[in-house]
């Protein structure tokens, strides 16, 4: 009863606090805030793992999220010189044409899920199975239900990333002239 | 008090409520924002609600497996991939036309 009302608490008042930070995100003129107000969002998101049994989920995801790809977003801002770019105000019939399709998207998942039956399990018979251990081992499982090609793909996607982004941010020979080689960034 | 908390305790549809609330705010920055680094912010914002549907549906559907775990796995591998060659077009991108503003980014529309 006492962890149901704790649960309850919990949920809503981080649904708000990520809401709030969402929309601070794609509302806020200056893009650098942007990035920082997407750090609490997956901050949060990384709250509701923990509150979902997903322990490990919510590890990677302060790690991989918060840890690179915000830093990477802030490189960006930077290297871009985005932060001392405003954007400007969009105009009034984009602003209107954005809500439009967002608020229909919200509106038909809604209500799609409200109609939708789950076969909801009780939350008193959940076995807790969301343990490293269980996902290396469903990572790494050869059989039927395993994932190891995808797995595999993913490592070569990563590596296949890693050479991409070297390639296209060097200096090429011809752009950068005589200079080529001496300054290298990947 | 308690017990009227204890009766609003979230189920399925109430979390599912949460990632298309947050889906739907990342769709309306890929639709207003003009700088390509706040689309790219924006794309972040609906690919971390995708991979929390997984994990929801994990928890309330499945819960004795960790399916949709490994799936928001691989969901966050993939946005990780993403983003380091959208960060990288962006830099050579600047490089070339000092400018970010992908409205003025069409020279293969012309």
């Amino acid at each position: 009863m006492l962890s149901a009302a704790v649960t309850t608490v919990l949920f809503f008042a981080l649904l708000a606090l990520a809401v709030a930070f969402a929309v601070a995100t794609v509302l806020t003129r200056r893009i650098f805030r942007s990035a920082i107000y997407l750090m609490g969002t997956l901050a949060t998101s990384a709250a509701f793992y923990v509150m979902l049994g997903a322990e490990f989920l919510a590890g990677v995801q302060i790690l991989v999220y918060v840890g690179g790809i915000v830093v990477l977003i802030v490189f960006a801002v930077m290297l871009t010189s985005s932060g001392e770019m405003l954007e400007d105000h969009p105009s009034a019939l984009r602003r209107f044409l954005g809500f439009v399709v967002a608020a229909g998207f919200c509106a038909t998942t809604v209500f799609v899920c409200f109609l939708t039956e789950f076969k909801s399990v009780a939350a008193d018979k959940a076995v807790h199975a969301g343990d490293a251990a269980a996902i290396g081992r469903k990572l790494l499982d050869r059989g039927a239900e395993g994932y190891v090609l995808p797995f595999e793909i993913i490592s070569l996607l990563l590596l296949c990333v890693v050479i991409a982004a070297i390639v296209i941010a060097r200096k090429t020979g011809a752009a950068a002239g005589s200079g080529a080689g001496a300054g290298e960034q990947g | 008090m308690i017990e009227f908390l204890a009766s609003y305790e979230p189920g399925v549809v109430t979390w599912l409520m949460l990632p298309a609330v947050l889906f739907a705010i990342g769709i309306y920055g890929l639709l207003t924002r003009r700088n390509a680094v706040g689309i790219l912010i924006s794309a972040e914002l609906a690919i971390n609600s995708a991979a929390m549907n997984f994990v929801i549906f994990n928890r309330f559907i499945t819960p004795a497996k960790v399916d949709g775990q490994v799936m928001s796995l691989f969901i966050i591998a993939a946005a990780a991939a993403e983003v380091v060659v959208g960060v990288a077009i962006f830099v050579m991108l600047f490089k070339h036309r000092r400018t970010m503003d992908v409205t003025r980014m069409d020279a293969m529309r012309r």
